[in-house]
């Protein structure tokens, strides 16, 4: 992202691409339809004739479903208006009854837990595998190119891993905590209604160290040298070079990767399926879990729609922010456009 | 110990330092490929191995000629004919979002439109928006459309995921291309169209393909998408093949190991095929899910 951001700063500050100039000689794809048509005008043409597919499908594939779905947060559905498109209008009843749910109310409460709790661990763990791996040793690139794995996995095939392995009975976590002789019986990680979702929670911080590993490594790489080696120079300590140089030339790409860890987090959905699938006792539904159920196992759309709402403006809460954050690319277009 | 001594064992603490790493972060999946070699009893013999006990392909086999022995009724197919469906649906997402994103991405670094500030935060914004907001609505928008239980329908749905990373990471890429490269291929009196297609897309073709492993990754991994759009039989990709094995009380260890295992596969294989489009596509500040 600071790449990304720093690069599209330094396009800014390239030439703008020559339009009318360079025309009258090329054909464009309008030459002929319409020739009274500018150079100009023609490239404009073809500029929106190469975004239109992308218009048209974040048209269909976002704006609709989310305006949609608001629509359906407002409406008294049942199995049988699911064919005709609209339903009759429920005012705030949908979110009335969600509200007073107390599964509702604690998967909304549970999530926000659950992802704070998520991203103070994974960017610990993950900043300090980033620092480790900006260290010169051997092997460095064969253990980076391996920790991207948890990345790549389905997230299905991980909640299932993670099943798999905080079983009671022939687990590994089990296994292992018996044979250091931590416990002396094997503990009910998933079906003891107190400690399922640490199971969640553990699988969630797992796959989420990739990303904010590799993030905060390629921050690192672009502090400059000649900062750190003035700052050793000057007799700083490893953590006051952490703490007073580093992490504040860094801090964008922080807070970035925090951003869209939330953002990953609160929508954390087939890990839970494939982990716990909500249970034991609802214990572990957060707001995405929980929505499903309302809409695809109970068949009350409306209300699904309410609580999607709810996880809706929860995410885009960081929405301007993330905009601010990412402000390099798009001030580079403001520059561009007329 | 002398300096140089002294800076090489420390070298070696970090060695050691990233293995122990390795070894918590890959533990996981080594868990699960020794369970998918294990046989029914091993199994449920409430034991755990490090090493496969008695190494057996007969999950495998089972998955892959259909069927499994406790869960039979909720499946159907075998996981051969899922793995072909995914493989569909993944190439379907790369395809689909090449197409979309690829025009799109040059057109939002290389030509001066008045829409482009809305368009690029609309993309920022729609990698915001959780997936099951829009698995609910594009259920009864699909139904309504009959698009339900079809390819196209789950391949519009994938393309969630992928499209607007994809636009975003190949207009970076654009950036850096300079603007002389269109302009003389113009001047030799190209269209738009064919400075496209013959000038930039070859160039762009790192960055295409990272974007098209991503999209393949993102379509073979769903999970959300294929349990509400193909709300039935006959369609199924293999991550739903593995939800059907869990069962609601007793899970076909077995059959949903080897099956996890073989949804593995493909990113295995680009880890290794497609190393270094993948560590780009990662720092590119990429958003999954």
């Amino acid at each position: 992202m600071g790449r990304r951001g720093n690069q599209a700063q330094a396009d800014a500050a390239a030439p703008a691409p020559a339009t009318a100039g360079a025309g009258a000689a090329f054909r464009s794809l309008t030459t002929g339809s319409l020739p009274r048509l500018s150079a100009r005008r023609k490239q404009q043409f073809a500029g929106w004739l190469f975004l239109a597919p992308a218009i048209a499908y974040l048209l269909f594939a976002f704006a609709l479903p989310v305006i949609y779905n608001v629509m359906l947060s407002f409406e008294r559905t049942s199995p049988a208006t699911i064919a005709n498109f609209t339903a009759p209008f429920a005012g705030l009843d949908n979110y009335h009854a969600v509200f007073h749910d107390p599964t509702s109310r604690s998967a909304i409460v549970r999530t926000l837990e659950f992802t704070v709790l998520s991203l103070v661990f994974q960017f610990i763990i993950g900043f300090s595998l980033a620092l480790l791996f900006s260290l010169r040793f051997p092997g460095r690139t064969f253990a980076r190119s391996l920790i991207i794995v948890p990345w790549l996995l389905p997230l299905i095939v991980t909640g299932v891993i993670f099943r798999f392995l905080f079983q009671a009975e022939g687990g590994a976590v089990n296994q292992v905590l018996t044979n250091v002789g931590l416990v002396d019986h094997p503990i009910q990680w998933l079906n003891d209604p107190h400690l399922a979702l640490w199971t969640i929670l553990i699988g969630n911080i797992w796959l989420g160290i990739p990303f904010f590993t590799l993030l905060l490594y390629s921050a690192l790489q672009d502090v400059p040298v000649e900062v750190k080696e003035a700052a050793v120079i000057d007799g700083a300590s490893p953590w006051q070079r952490l703490r007073l140089i580093i992490v504040p030339i860094i801090l964008p790409v922080i807070e970035v990767a925090l951003l869209l860890g939330f953002v990953f987090t609160v929508k954390v959905f087939d890990l839970v399926i494939g982990l716990t699938g909500g249970g034991p006792a609802n214990s572990t539904q957060l707001i995405t879990t929980w929505s499903y159920n309302l809409s695809f196992q109970q068949f009350s759309f409306g209300q699904g729609a309410a609580l999607n709402n709810v996880l809706l403006v929860l995410a885009l809460i960081c929405a301007p922010l993330y905009l601010w954050l990412s402000r390099g690319s798009l001030r580079t277009s403001r520059g561009e456009g007329r | 110990m002398t300096r140089l001594q002294k800076s090489r064992a420390l070298q070696w603490l970090c060695t050691l330092a990233a293995a122990a790493a390795l070894v918590i972060v890959l533990f996981p999946v080594y868990a699960i490929i020794v369970g998918s070699f294990e046989s029914t009893e091993t199994l449920f013999s409430g034991r755990f191995y490090w090493v496969p006990h008695e190494a057996t392909l007969d999950n495998y086999r089972t998955v892959l000629q259909g069927g499994s022995a406790t869960t039979q009724e909720t499946v159907s197919g075998s996981q051969t004919g899922n793995v072909l469906t995914s493989l569909l649906v993944g190439l379907g997402t790369a395809l689909l979002a090449l197409v979309v994103a690829v025009p799109a991405a040059y057109a939002l670094s290389k030509y001066r439109l008045r829409v482009t500030l809305v368009i690029v935060s609309s993309l920022l914004v729609a990698q915001i928006v959780p997936s099951i907001v829009l698995a609910t609505s594009l259920f009864i928008i699909f139904h309504w459309i009959h698009l339900l239980n079809s390819y196209p329908g789950l391949i519009l749905a994938d393309g969630t995921y992928a499209i607007p990373f994809a636009i975003l990471v190949l207009r970076a890429f654009f950036f850096s291309l300079p603007n002389e490269l269109m302009d003389s291929a113009r001047v030799d009196g190209a269209s738009e169209w064919r400075t496209f297609r013959l000038v930039v897309i070859p160039i762009a073709r790192s960055a295409i393909i990272t974007v098209a492993v991503f999209a393949f990754l993102a379509g073979w991994g769903d999970f959300i998408f294929a349990l509400t759009v193909l709300n039935g039989t006959g369609i199924q990709p293999i991550t739903l093949g593995i939800y059907n094995y869990l069962g609601n009380y007793s899970t076909d260890w077995g059959a949903v190991m080897s099956s996890a295992v073989i949804a593995l596969v493909p990113a295995a294989v680009m880890l290794m095929v497609a190393q270094r489009y993948i560590a780009s596509g990662l720092t590119a500040g990429s958003v999954k899910g």
